[in-house]
């Protein structure tokens, strides 16, 4: 997709989408919600997983932070949701300063299974803090207005996409996909590759933690398991995983595509729902590993060899 | 004129194993030195020490007057040392123009900052390499010489005043050694110094305005290249003795 | 002292049963470099082969071992062959998530074959205890230890030892050299990764033996068994016994001393703590 469509298109799907809690039912309206927190959360593991080639497990810490810090701040201290949303993102940036610095000297898989750790390491932490109501969880002063909700994701979501596309035009964004490609030649031609990682890896905490701080605020209640759900953390990776890696749009096409398909078929039956994500992605590895937007751009030309050609190449 | 890279009793040890050992050397602003030495010696050893990617076990590395021994990579690149990779180190799933627009925005000083700029500074770096047919193929789909003419040009756009080259000829053919060996001198003629690893005598002979012998870890000679290519001692370790 | 005793016997016995639970994933990874997010999985069905093995066959749980084991064998060796062999040289991180998307469909299919009851398999003898100086042994627990000692000594001396061994390795470390010699590296990998799940239903079927199974248990043990091998290193089977054994000891002092809802802190902590001081484990060589 040429660069140059980038911002037109955002824009254009930005005024849609916006426009439609005013035209739609209030079903619509909350499953745009979750939709929209999926694309948010996807397109922030893209940063620092797909630009920087650092697969985080770790991010539904991110999330996890972002909510209790909104919840704390609004339950414990009576703060302003505003203020428990920067407090949520100042927890996030913390955690991504202190132990970014580590953990991102790990290569590889190495990094995934740290992160993953550190996301089962946070969540038995907090089932044992007073503050954050231990076990149980928060309940929080609820606020019915699905669409104020709604126009906020939207918002939000066009923040970290408008950030991506200028991760694709910038020296820093170049300098992450040099480090993706080939960490030791980026040292060696320049870049610092410790302190770009650590950026890369605390914009991507920051916004997933907006998104934790808002859907902690509107589904009134947190408790640890749910706010730092590991699943979480593998939604985002497969959507963006399927959608394309790397790309302005791909985690993007991926959430909604995965959430809509999802939703239709929860209607049914919840578990064939899992199943289902289950069998997509195994299907969506072995044909299409580089996701959906290199699907679209490549069958044009190749057709269905393109699927038998990633077999080919991939398999032993 | 003091030397534009100085190093003092080098030595790197690997867990016992002593790759490089008190090696002494300088190279001049403006200067081809060439490296040789059998397989194993440490050259590319050295080359990982001097451009940042290893930490000497002692010694000192000074360039222009400055130690630059606890600098990280990425500074001396900044400081204007370029490498190529023995085993390259292509980034795979960009395209040659945007791999060599890399070095351009990260290289010398803060490097470019506008992108645009950066990638007309890439196209006139691959021209000169001879590469200007391939800026937009992927940089995974050249082939073997391409790739180093690539790893080149890559150092080259970082603007370095030292340039470090490793085996940047081997696996070529006479006429493309003899091309790289053009660039190669072109390069120097702009005011860059270059460190030639190479195994090609005939190439480095006339390309070197001195050698540098390594065997098996230490410096054995250092000179012009007619003088230390009859050194006995570079004979018996290195060339191997004529036949009459 | 007492009380510390018996914690740290108990710790030894649960080290025991970590061990074997990770043993198949510790060689699946060391050997075929597949990182195998499933693992937890096979634990999970062979816990069920046995237990329905014991519940309608009415077989005892340890002599169902063997049979969960041969079956669980079986459907690796059919996921490697027919699915995994797919991606074997794509990125590694492709085999990270195919084996989560399995993870989820097994786990599914699972819940729908079995409910989400909680279940355990019990056997006559499951409470009888040995008492030595003091110290309470379940007889059971000691069973599942020697069990999981024995056949990773087994694992092991395959490895090392026998043709088959030696052609797996050999495979690993180099393909297109094994291929030259004749190995067949798809049914190769096929039967390591068979042998990998095959370890994992043996682990199942003791599992269930000393706690409850229902189909998610198998993320969590996945976890644990990842933390085991990168504890003690993917060098050798000594490796994860050392790895087991830590984490065992580990968990059970920190349920006395700290509380038992920290084990997780705990286990999980010296994971983050190993990959950052010396990720190739406490046995593994520093490079």
């Amino acid at each position: 997709m040429k660069p140059v469509i980038h911002l037109p298109l955002i824009v254009v799907a930005v005024v849609f989408l916006g426009a439609v809690p005013w035209f739609g039912c209030d079903v619509l309206t909350q499953f745009g919600i979750n939709v929209l927190l999926l694309a948010v959360l996807a397109q922030s593991w893209n940063i620092i997983g797909g630009f920087t080639g650092y697969p985080s497990f770790g991010n539904s810490v991110f999330y996890g932070l972002g909510s209790y810090g909104v919840a704390i701040a609004m339950v414990q201290w009576k703060w302003s949701f505003g203020v428990g949303l920067l407090f949520g993102v100042a927890l996030a940036v913390a955690f991504a300063l202190l132990l970014g610095l580590p953990v991102l000297r790990l290569r590889g898989h190495y990094f995934a299974i740290a992160t993953l750790a550190l996301g089962q390491v946070m969540t038995a932490i907090v089932s044992n803090v007073e503050l954050a109501g231990r076990n149980i969880g928060l309940v929080l002063p609820i606020l019915k207005n699905n669409v104020l909700f709604y126009e906020l994701s939207l918002i939000v979501l066009a923040a970290v996409t408008l950030t991506v596309v200028w991760l694709t035009r910038s020296r820093f964004g170049f300098g992450l996909i040099a480090i993706r490609e080939n960490e030791e030649a980026a040292a060696v031609m320049g870049i610092n590759t410790t302190l770009y990682k650590v950026l890369a890896f605390t914009l991507s905490g920051a916004f997933t933690a907006l998104a934790g701080g808002i859907h902690a605020y509107w589904i009134t209640f947190l408790d640890p398991e749910s706010a730092f759900d590991i699943s979480l953390n593998v939604k985002m990776i497969i959507m963006t995983v399927f959608g394309g890696s790397g790309t302005v749009f791909g985690p993007l096409f991926g959430a909604f595509l995965l959430s809509g398909i999802s939703e239709m078929l929860a209607t049914e039956m919840t578990s064939v729902a899992s199943l289902f994500f289950g069998m997509v992605i195994v299907v969506a590895v072995v044909l299409t590993p580089r996701g959906l937007v290199d699907l679209t751009r490549c069958i044009r030309a190749q057709g269905w060899r393109y699927l038998s050609r990633n077999i080919r190449s991939h398999r032993l | 004129m003091s030397a534009l890279l100085e190093v003092r009793n080098l030595t790197k040890r690997f867990a016992g194993l002593v790759a490089v050992q008190e090696v002494s050397f300088e190279i001049r602003e403006n200067e081809i030195l060439g490296l040789i030495g059998p397989n194993g010696a440490g050259k590319s050893t050295l080359v990982g020490l001097v451009s940042g990617t290893l930490t000497p076990s002692a010694g000192d590395i000074r360039f222009q007057s400055h130690s630059i021994r606890d600098l990280p990579a990425y500074r001396r690149a900044r400081l204007g040392i370029g490498r190529t990779f023995q085993i390259m180190r292509p980034f795979p799933g960009l395209k040659v123009l945007d791999n060599v627009a890399v070095g351009a925005l990260f290289g010398k000083g803060r490097g470019e900052s506008n992108l645009e700029r950066a990638r007309e500074e890439a196209r006139s770096c691959l021209e000169f390499v001879g590469l200007g047919k391939h800026i937009q193929n992927r940089a995974d789909e050249l082939s073997g010489p391409d790739r180093k003419r690539l790893e080149l040009a890559k150092a080259l756009a970082m603007k370095p005043k030292l340039l470090l080259l490793d085996e940047v000829m081997a696996g070529l053919t006479h006429v493309e050694i003899d091309e790289v060996a053009g660039v190669i001198r072109e390069v120097q003629r702009q005011g860059i110094s270059i460190l030639v690893i190479e195994h090609v005598i005939r190439a480095i002979k006339s390309l070197s305005h001195r050698l540098l012998v390594l065997h098996p870890c230490e410096k054995i000679a250092d000179g012009p290249p007619d003088r230390v290519l009859a050194d006995p001692a570079v004979v018996e370790a290195y060339l191997g003795k004529r036949r009459v | 002292m007492q009380l510390f005793l018996q914690i740290l016997a108990n710790g030894v016995l649960l080290g025991g049963l970590y061990t074997l639970m990770a043993l198949g994933l510790a060689l699946v990874w060391g050997v075929l470099n597949i990182v195998n997010l499933a693992h937890g999985a096979f634990i999970m069905l062979g816990a069920y082969a046995c237990y329905y093995l014991f519940t309608l066959g009415h077989i005892d749980p340890f002599a169902a071992l063997p049979i969960g084991a041969i079956g669980l064998f079986g459907i690796g060796y059919a996921t490697q062959r027919c699915i995994l062999n797919l991606v074997m040289r794509a990125p590694i991180f492709d085999t990270l998530l195919i084996t989560f998307g399995l993870e989820v469909v097994f786990t599914y299919l699972a819940q729908l074959a079995f409910s989400a009851d909680f279940r355990t398999i019990n056997p006559s003898y499951a409470g009888a205890n040995v008492t030595v100086a003091g110290i309470t042994f379940p007889l059971v627990r000691i069973a599942a230890f020697v069990i999981a000692l024995g056949l990773t000594a087994v694992m092991w001396l395959l490895l090392l030892r026998s043709r088959l061994g030696r052609a797996i390795r050999a495979t690993a470390q180099n393909l297109t050299a094994a291929r030259l010699y004749g190995a067949e590296p798809r049914h190769l990998y096929a039967i390591t990764f068979g042998l990998g799940a095959a370890l994992a239903g043996a682990a199942g079927g003791l599992y269930g033996v000393v706690s409850q199974i229902n189909p998610y248990i198998g993320a969590t043990l996945t976890a644990k068994s990842f933390a085991i091998s990168i504890i003690g290193g993917l060098e050798s089977p000594l490796g994860v016994i050392v790895g087991g054994l830590a984490l065992g000891i580990v968990e059970s002092l920190t349920a006395l001393y700290i509380g038992p809802t920290f084990t997780n802190v705990a286990s999980f902590g010296i994971l983050v703590l190993v990959l950052i001081i010396r990720p190739t484990g406490l046995l593994g060589r520093t490079t």
